[in-house]
Formats: C-alpha cells, sequence, structure tokens
C-alpha cells in the first residue's frame, strides 16, 4: 500500500463509503419489512408466537428436553450428513466412470445421470421405500438416504466431472511424463484442483440435499418437516411452525455454506477484486 | 557416448485428424549419452516426435524402443518407459497446489516409492543442482518462467531417468531468463545425460549439440555431426533455414 492510500483523504472516502454502503442495506432491510407487515395484516391471521417454544424444548421436571421440533432436527442432521457423504462418493464415483475409457462404465454412468435427473425426487423415495428397500431388506432410515444420495449424487457427478475436464491438459502430461498411472494422477494432481474449483457449486448441492430431506417425511420418516406436519394438524398453529421450521433449515444451510466459504478462503480460492470495488 | 543407442524409433508415423501429417517414416537412433538436438519450422513434427517417445500421442505406424523396452500396448512397458525417461515441458506444467518440493518429491514417493525421508533428500540435492534451495517451500506462481522451467528440470531428474526430452524448454521464458535454463542443461549434457532437445536456441545447438537434426513436414531433411551441420550444411533447404535464423 503506498503512502497515498493511507493518506486522510483516502481514509475520508473510504469511512464515507461504508456509510452510504450501510444506509442502501437499511433501507432495503425496512423495505422487506413493511412488505411483509402489508401481507400479512392483508391474512387476516390470528398470530400466536408464544405457543412456539414449547414445541422446541420441553421442561421435565426442571430439565430441558428436546421437543419434537429439535428431534426432527436430529434426524434431518442425522440423514443429511449421512446422505452428504454418499453423494460425494457416488458423485465421484459416476463422474470418473463417465470420463472412463471404457463404453460399459460410460454407459453405466450416463443411464444412471439421466435416469436420476429426469424424474422427480419424490417418486425415486417412494421407489426405493416401497421396491428396493424389502428386496435390500433395509429401513426407511436407510431407503432415505440410499434415495437422497442416488439423487444427489448424478447433480454432484456433474459438477465434479466439469471441474475435472476443466484442468489443463499439461497436468495430465506432466504427471504421465513421471510415470504415474491414471489413478495416481487423478488423486494426487487432478483431483485436488479439480475440487478447489467446483466447491461452491457443490456447497450448492449440499444446500440442496438438506431442503431436499424434507421429502422423507413421505415414508414416515420423523425428520424436521414431519414433525412440523404432525403439530400443524395438532394445533393448527400453521404460519408460526412451519416457519419456525424454514428458520431452522435457514440455519443449517446458512451453517453449511459458511463452512465451506471458510475451506474456500484456506484454500486461497477467494476472489481478490469484488465487482464495483477497486479492481 | 557410447556406440550403443538407448532410443530406437523407427518408421515413425502420425497423422492428426483433419489429415495433417506430422510425421512421415520418420527414423532416429539415438546414442547412449548423445546430445541430439532437433530444429525445424513450427509444425514440423519436432515436438510430436518428442510427444511419440514416451507415449504422450500415439504413433499410427512405426516402432519406438528405448532401453530395450518396446513402447507398445502394454500398459506396464509405457509405464516402465515413462519412468526412464524425463520431460520438460513448454509451459513447465508443475502442479499450481504443491509447494516446489512436493512437486518433486510426488514421482519419487508414489512411482519410485521411496520414503519421505530419501525422497526429501533427493529433492534438496536436485534444488540445490538446479540453483533454488531457497524456494523450496513457495508455490510454483510465486517463482519466476526460469525458477519454475529449472524445478521442472529438477521434478523430472528426481525419477532419475536415462534419457531427458526438452520440447521448446526455453520459448516461454523472458530473454533475461532463458540463459539460466540453459545453463543448467548444458550441465546435465556435460554430465553425460543422454538428450533430445527441440529448441530454436541456436548458440545452444552450435555448443552442446553432439548432433542437429533438421526436420519439415515430419521428415529429416538433414542430420549431421554438429560442426558439420552449421559449417557446410549440405542441402539447399537447410542452408535456407540457416540463414534465416542466424
Amino acid at each position: 500500500m503506498t503512502a497515498d492510500m493511507n493518506g486522510p483523504f483516502h481514509q475520508r472516502a473510504a469511512r464515507m463509503s461504508t456509510l452510504i454502503d450501510c444506509g442502501k442495506f437499511l433501507l432495503l432491510a425496512g423495505l422487506a419489512v413493511w412488505l411483509l407487515a402489508l401481507g400479512t395484516r392483508g391474512l387476516g391471521y390470528q398470530w400466536q408466537w408464544y405457543r412456539v417454544p414449547r414445541f422446541l424444548l420441553v421442561a421435565q421436571g426442571g430439565n430441558w428436553t428436546a421437543g419434537p421440533l429439535l428431534q426432527g432436527l436430529w434426524v434431518t442432521l442425522q440423514i443429511s450428513a449421512l446422505s452428504l457423504a454418499c453423494t460425494l462418493a457416488l458423485g465421484l464415483a459416476a463422474a470418473l466412470l463417465r470420463l472412463s475409457a471404457s463404453f460399459t462404465a460410460r454407459a453405466l454412468a450416463r443411464g444412471y445421470l439421466e435416469l436420476i435427473r429426469n424424474t422427480p425426487l419424490l417418486i425415486q423415495i417412494f421407489f426405493v421405500y416401497f421396491v428396493l428397500s424389502p428386496v435390500l431388506d433395509i429401513g426407511a432410515f436407510a431407503s432415505a438416504v440410499l434415495a437422497l444420495s442416488l439423487f444427489e449424487g448424478a447433480y454432484a457427478a456433474e459438477i465434479l466431472r466439469a471441474g475435472i475436464v476443466s484442468i489443463h491438459r499439461g497436468q495430465w502430461e506432466a504427471a504421465h511424463s513421471l510415470g504415474l498411472g491414471v489413478l495416481d494422477t487423478y488423486r494426487h494432481v487432478i483431483l485436488p484442483q479439480a475440487l478447489r474449483r467446483v466447491l461452491p457449486p457443490l456447497a450448492g448441492q449440499g444446500i440442496s440435499l438438506i431442503k431436499d430431506s424434507s421429502l422423507v417425511s413421505t415414508i414416515a420418516i420423523y425428520d424436521l418437516t414431519m414433525q412440523g406436519q404432525r403439530i400443524v394438524a395438532e394445533t393448527f398453529l400453521a404460519f408460526e411452525i412451519w416457519f419456525t421450521v424454514a428458520a431452522i433449515y435457514l440455519v443449517m444451510t446458512f451453517g453449511l455454506s459458511f463452512a465451506v466459504r471458510a475451506l474456500e478462503h484456506r484454500m486461497n480460492g477467494a476472489p481478490h477484486v469484488r465487482i464495483g470495488g477497486i479492481a | 557416448m557410447t556406440d550403443e543407442p538407448i532410443i530406437e524409433a523407427r518408421g515413425l508415423t502420425k497423422i492428426f485428424p483433419g489429415g495433417i501429417v506430422a510425421l512421415d517414416r520418420f527414423t532416429l537412433i539415438v546414442r547412449r549419452g548423445e546430445v541430439v538436438v532437433i530444429i525445424g519450422p513450427s509444425g514440423s513434427g519436432k515436438s510430436t516426435f518428442l510427444r511419440c517417445l514416451n507415449g504422450l500421442e500415439e504413433v499410427d505406424d512405426g516402432a519406438i524402443v528405448i532401453d530395450g523396452i518396446p513402447l507398445d500396448h502394454h500398459r506396464r512397458n509405457r509405464l516402465l518407459i515413462r519412468q526412464e525417461v524425463g520431460m520438460v515441458f513448454q509451459s513447465f506444467n508443475l502442479f499450481p497446489h504443491m509447494t516446489v518440493r512436493e512437486n518433486i518429491d510426488l514421482a519419487q514417493i508414489h512411482v519410485r516409492r521411496k520414503s519421505h525421508a530419501q525422497a526429501a533428500q533427493t529433492t534438496m540435492a536436485l534444488l540445490a543442482k538446479v540453483g533454488i534451495t531457497e524456494k523450496a517451500d513457495r508455490y510454483p506462481h510465486e517463482l519466476s518462467g526460469g525458477q519454475q522451467q529449472r524445478v521442472a528440470i529438477a521434478r523430472a531428474l528426481a525419477m532419475n531417468p536415462k534419457v531427458m526430452l526438452f520440447d521448446e524448454a526455453t520459448s516461454a521464458l523472458d530473454p533475461e531468463m532463458i540463459g539460466e535454463v540453459l545453463e543448467v542443461m548444458r550441465a546435465l549434457a556435460t554430465e553425460g545425460m543422454t538428450m533430445v532437445v527441440v529448441t530454436h536456441e541456436m548458440g545452444f545447438a552450435r555448443e552442446v549439440g553432439d548432433r542437429i537434426v533438421f526436420m519439415e513436414a515430419g521428415r529429416i531433411v538433414e542430420e549431421a555431426p554438429t560442426g558439420g551441420f552449421f559449417g557446410t550444411p549440405q542441402q539447399e533447404r537447410t542452408k535456407a533455414f540457416l540463414s534465416q535464423i542466424l
């Protein structure tokens, strides 16, 4: 940084532009709140937020225990975490098969991708639960993880493949010229670089997975959505409960984005120049 | 230099899609310890020939034998040849996500199956040889072009190859960095390394080359020991080419 950039004029300009930025943000937030208030007033709905906390935490003999919503959250977290791991494994396998020299491998991967991406997830969940699970002898929970992994894996495969083919072929040639085989080249040279590039879209897929996991409520799994549904049926607190459920999903997905962003930062992948900033 | 051949390439033909003939029944025998410099106009097939020698390109016809190992459809032979043949590229092709040290360690550990300690020892010795020990823990993008190319040479040497191929190793460099890379190559030649060098650096060719091969349209126009090639070129085409670039 030059001496000029630290001068009083530059500092004042920087403070000024931060101030203006904050002003714009407050203006937008105010506008959003005003619109929301306008919408709910027109609804004529009797808000009863005070009844919500008991579904999150229950006081039992002086001890706090998880209410149905938090129990559901725990199930959703388990399903999402397991599915995320399986999605990455499956996506990587499918991407490598699609890039394989073998026709059979490519056809297999292609068939999987087209079948999964062109049919609704809900029907896939039903198929796995009602048709496959008796054959494989697995329960509802495992069926849910399997169906979600199969679905998201197809999307992850294309993201990973895009990352792999974006690596310059000079990298392959350098690795080959050193005597590294295909698998070692993938493992040490290509994948570390490709993963770094596709981290943002991969994070987006992870977020989709968490939200899509709400569909497993259709096969009698008491996840966050299913618990919400049950409470609404009993109490008619439709908006309060659904908004709470949505907020919990938001916290989960935001947590994931935040973790990925931190990872991205550590890998030096973050952009250094912002649009509208100083180039 | 001995009379024993280490590279035998006979009748190589390579036709690219679109009908471009890159190699046309090209034959070249390189002896152990010899430095062969290949020159010629761009598109004459020089780089293609080098890339065929370690199987980065597949020939449509012809046979390649390196140190007694035939380069054929057996993956094992291909990998064996690549272990014995080091290659340096015009665009360096260092692995950008690894430090200099890791770049040079990689093949030693995963191909030569050396221990990390053994690899580290070789790596530091090679970095000393190419004169950049102080950059061992830097990433490639933190190095100048000349430094990157010297690391790339060290990386190829780490496999302890019997042959080194240089594919226009100095063409992507700023003029002031060409010298430091040529210096390393010159030292290698002096040590008796067998080298096949594609280059436009005629000073280097004249000084370090044992034999010059002039290529055009996938064929050898003229080949001769260095002194004779530059002193008394036989072909009119060679004379014309030399008069253009010297």
